[in-house]
């Protein structure tokens, strides 16, 4: 019962509810994807579209970002595609989560939330373009 | 998103309608600063209206907390919804800020 769905979106930040909007919508027809679920779903994407955006491109011309969604029986499998700068996602430092407010950066929590809501990440880089890959379990219990 | 401001007793109430993500989150830091200006430093941020919020908005979140309580104020949260909950305990911010489940309960916590 896979089903695939796929879109492709200018790479700027006026598409990130469109991206939104398109995961829900697939969500929407599937009774055993939750409200969370689909939350976690919208979040990691909306976080790693933000990174493509704001580094990936920058100082090139504005590109696109390919979002497919393969909807499993027993996972959910997101591939983004963009044809910006690489980015290695495990390379990136996580933010403390227990710092207290003094010590605490403003900023750093996109990559760690894609971490702590996705259940496997992949990152590949080909001449076809950069390439996360997020595997979201759904029998997966709530990490956080 | 949609914003409203308001003031109930003493403490400054900001009402968020929609998504707070990357391309919003920038128009609330502003909002929020310039009330903080103002000397409206008792802030309320009422996110019952908030369905989708990113780390961008926790961002606008921190940046207006840090500057209200160097002003001697304090900024609070109040009604977030369950996937907004989510975010603020995974990174940790329910233990640097005080969060409500309802407005009212946000709005007396300021006392009289």
């Amino acid at each position: 019962m896979n089903s695939m769905r796929q879109i492709t979106r200018a790479a700027e930040l006026q598409s990130l509810p469109l991206f939104r909007d398109f995961i829900k919508a697939a969500c929407k027809g599937r009774a055993d994807i939750d409200d969370q679920t689909c939350y976690d779903l919208q979040l990691a994407v909306d976080e790693a579209c933000t990174n493509i955006i704001t580094h990936g491109y920058a100082g090139m011309n504005p590109g696109s970002i390919i979002l497919a969604l393969e909807l499993g029986r027993s996972q959910v499998v997101v591939n983004l595609t963009d044809f910006g700068h690489p980015f290695e996602p495990s390379r990136a430092p996580m933010p403390d989560v227990e710092a207290g407010l003094e010590d605490r950066p403003i900023g750093g929590f996109g990559l760690f939330f894609i971490y702590q809501t996705m259940d496997e990440i992949r990152y590949q880089t080909t001449e076809d373009g950069n390439c996360l890959t997020f595997i979201k379990l759904l029998s997966s219990s709530e990490r956080a | 998103m949609e914003t409203s401001v308001k003031q109930q007793d003493q403490t400054t109430v900001v009402s968020i309608t929609g998504s707070v993500d990357a391309l919003t989150a920038g128009e609330l830091t502003n909002l929020l600063l310039e009330n903080i200006d103002s000397q409206h430093v008792r802030l309320v941020v009422d996110l019952g209206g908030v369905d989708f919020m990113s780390s961008a908005g926790l961002r606008a979140i921190m940046t207006s907390l840090k500057e209200s309580r160097k002003h001697g104020g304090d900024l609070r949260l109040a009604a977030p919804q369950p996937g907004v909950e989510k975010i603020l305990k995974m990174s940790g911010f329910t233990s640097i800020l005080k969060s409500y489940s309802t407005l009212d309960q946000a709005v007396a916590s300021f006392g009289s």
